[in-house]
């Protein structure tokens, strides 16, 4: 089993028209065995803008403390929010920085920029970012059931969802892949991120 | 900076409470030739003279005014060497910016880093403040932006701005010459005006240079051609 | 203290490797399994000198192991506005010395008041490569015009260079190598140039299981430079005549909080 299981859990992104919402599971495990059944891995970093981070928890955790760290120090410097892509740039740029000593971990970015456009980011744990293409490909997966939910996303996502579209078809998605994955599960928790609100969900899932 | 023991700050306050070398050194920038910059509605520009000190110098050669970033461009008063450093770190400052965030840097953070460098130049060991003040221009998504750097980095937004030798006959015109809603090619026209004022000798297109940032928020220097053209146009 | 660590100083950062070679010591999780999850771009990426200038060429497959990670990545990536680059093997790797490059290349461009020349812009990435032992695995076809004409190079990810009239690179390289070396012509015309390459980046797409999707081109002469996206696509992939799709009410959720969104007028939101 690789490190970047030992704790499981999964992040799936997913946009649609003028919305873009980002989903978690909540288990939390040392290897085959459940530690706690409410960690969520979605973080919220503005109002628009949320990251979640799949892998190893210790990595997680310490990640999203950098992270707060450094957005705090670009908005009272900048005065002004960060834009979802330079985000998605620092993230990957962070992880980089430790490429030959990596964060065993995998982050999912969402969020509306300024015009309300969707922006998904995702990469692996040393960078690489993967912008998906918002015509044909529209959602972004991350943690130990990446192919499950590849695959369902395959075959469920459409162009310009409208938000409850979109709940349901990532709900559906993650519920489905996760029911698959021993190493994720235990409910699920959805965010719709929409230009005036966002709607946050807790999902009833299997319990084993 | 330095460690050694003879590595304090050359800047020291005087009894009455002034960093006597700053002073100095913003007489160095009062003896430089003029610069100035004016912001318009959709770009900016600075202009700036091109004095040399004989006429074997060969002027086609002399660039006072430097591109930091395709969005942002700079010119000083004082003293050209130091200005020469000071692009160099804005130039990496604008990259480093590139790198980290994906985005091209906006013009106040540019400005913030620069005065940053500026300001500890007056307090480290051994070292002496800059002898040069800075007209930086540029443009992003809160629009054309115009700068001024001091010696002590302390630094301003202006909507027009005078540097150097002829500054306070400069500031007087382009008091009476600004209004707000002026566009470019106007800003440009004034620009050259307030230069003529206080020239010594014909204006040519040889001896002053002209940077713009445009309404596509591309900063670039006039070559002499345009240069040219423009004092046409204000004859 | 804290707070200055946290200012980003440039350069790679060693900090967890003891951590993390400890725990690829720990029995149930070999390193070999944390190292492979690692963005590949697979790829076949090749390039040829014709008579006006240059033509690259590259898939757009990405892989994470044997799973299509991105099925329509890009791979030639921008140096300078007459040098580009395609890029073979750690995506990140790839990402990252490409646009440190391109970044170092604007200041000497900025510096010297000059258009970069093509082996400016090989030179200072060999020298990186080399200086990390082939540890960055980025394998790379550099390719521009500049005051000497059109040049093609290739760098391996230990930092040795070829200079070549026709490469290829990545795990597709040997199909395209055999379309290059069945087709290639010195002197060759811009749409012949163009349908060569084409050719041998299909070829990687067909007969190598990393590479695939679209051929992407970037066309490189004295007068400018002609950047193709998606040049050939894929055939694009099946679709129901009757969209699958949840009706409204099918996810059961039992909690729901919707935390309006602040609209403050001015600055302050801003991005």
């Amino acid at each position: 089993m690789s490190i970047t299981e030992y704790n499981g859990g999964c992040v799936i992104g997913m946009a649609g028209k003028n919305c873009v919402a980002i989903a978690c599971d909540k288990r939390y495990g040392a290897q085959y065995q459940t530690l706690a059944t409410d960690k969520t891995k979605v973080y919220k970093m503005h109002d628009q803008l949320f990251i979640g981070l799949a892998g190893l928890a210790t990595d997680q955790q310490t990640f999203y403390e950098r992270l707060k760290f450094r957005l705090a120090m670009y908005s009272l410097r900048e005065e002004r929010l960060i834009k979802p892509a330079s985000f998605g740039k620092m993230v990957s740029t962070l992880l980089y920085e430790k490429r030959f000593g990596p964060y065993f971990i995998e982050p999912v970015i969402a969020g509306l920029d300024k015009e309300n456009k969707p922006y998904l980011f995702s990469s692996d744990f040393i960078g690489a970012p993967l912008l998906p293409d918002m015509d044909t490909n529209g959602f972004v997966v991350a943690g130990t059931c990446t192919e499950q939910l590849m695959g369902m996303c395959e075959s469920m996502w459409r162009k310009d969802l409208e938000p409850e579209e979109l709940f349901e078809t990532v709900s559906q998605c993650l519920l489905a892949g996760q029911d698959r994955d021993c190493l994720s599960g235990w409910g699920a928790v959805v965010h719709i991120i929409c230009p005036d609100r966002v709607i946050t969900r807790t999902l009833r899932g299997r319990m084993d | 900076m330095g460690d050694s023991d003879y590595s304090f700050s050359l800047t020291t306050f005087s009894p009455s409470g002034k960093l006597v070398q700053i002073e100095y050194a913003l007489n160095a920038v009062a003896a430089g030739s003029t610069s100035l910059g004016i912001k318009a509605t959709n770009g900016v520009v600075v202009a700036t003279e091109k004095k040399v000190s004989s006429p074997l110098v060969d002027e086609s050669m002399v660039k006072k005014i430097a591109e930091i970033d395709n969005h942002i461009g700079m010119v000083y008063s004082g003293m050209g060497p130091d200005s020469r450093v000071l692009v160099a770190k804005a130039r990496k400052i604008a990259q480093k910016y590139m790198l980290t965030y994906g985005e091209p840097i906006p013009t106040n953070q540019l400005v913030r880093e620069i005065a940053s460098v500026m300001q500890e130049f007056t307090q480290s060991g051994g070292v002496r403040p800059f002898g040069v003040s800075l007209l930086i221009i540029g443009s992003d998504d809160k629009g054309p932006m115009l700068y001024q750097v001091d010696p002590s980095g302390s630094y301003w937004p202006w909507k027009a701005c005078a540097i150097g030798k002829n500054m306070v006959n400069a500031k007087t015109f382009l008091e009476k010459r600004y209004n707000d809603d002026i566009e470019l090619e106007d800003a440009i026209h004034t620009a050259i005006l307030t230069l003529k004022e206080g020239f010594e000798g014909q204006i040519s297109e040889n001896n002053i240079e002209i940077g713009i940032v445009n309404d596509q928020k591309k900063f670039r220097v006039l070559t002499a051609a345009e240069i040219l053209d423009y004092l046409g146009e204000v004859e | 203290m804290e707070a200055s660590l946290e200012i980003p100083k440039g350069g790679f950062s060693f900090d967890l490797c003891k951590r993390n070679a400890w725990l690829e010591s720990q029995a149930n999780y070999g390193s070999s399994s944390i190292i492979k999850k690692a963005k590949k771009t697979g790829t076949t990426i090749a390039g040829i000198i014709f008579k006006d200038g240059v033509v690259l060429g590259a898939d757009t497959r990405a892989t994470s192991g044997p799973i299509v990670a991105d099925k329509n990545c890009e791979k030639i990536h921008y140096l300078a506005p007459n040098i580009f680059c395609c890029g073979a093997g750690t995506s990140a790797d790839c990402e990252n010395v490409t646009e440190m490059m391109a970044s170092n290349l604007t200041l000497h461009r900025l510096n010297t008041g000059r258009e970069c020349r093509v082996i400016t812009a090989v030179t200072m990435l060999s020298q990186y490569l080399f200086r990390y032992q082939g540890y960055i695995s980025a394998a790379l076809v550099v390719g521009g015009v500049d005051s000497t004409g059109p040049s093609l190079y290739t760098i391996h990810p230990h930092g040795s260079v070829d200079q070549l009239p026709f490469v290829t690179m990545g795990s597709g390289s040997l199909a395209a190598m055999a379309v290059f070396e069945a087709g290639y012509q010195e002197g060759l015309e811009r749409q012949p140039g163009i349908d060569l390459v084409r050719a041998a980046i299909q070829s990687g797409i067909d007969n190598d299981l990393g590479s695939g999707s679209n051929v992407d081109i970037t066309v490189i002469t004295p007068e400018g430079v002609q950047r193709f996206r998606n040049l050939d696509k894929a055939e694009p992939k099946y679709k129901s005549k009757n969209p699958l799709f949840y009706p409204k009410g099918t996810t059961k959720y039992y909690d729901e909080i919707i935390s309006k969104v602040a609209i403050i007028e001015g600055d302050a939101m801003e991005q």
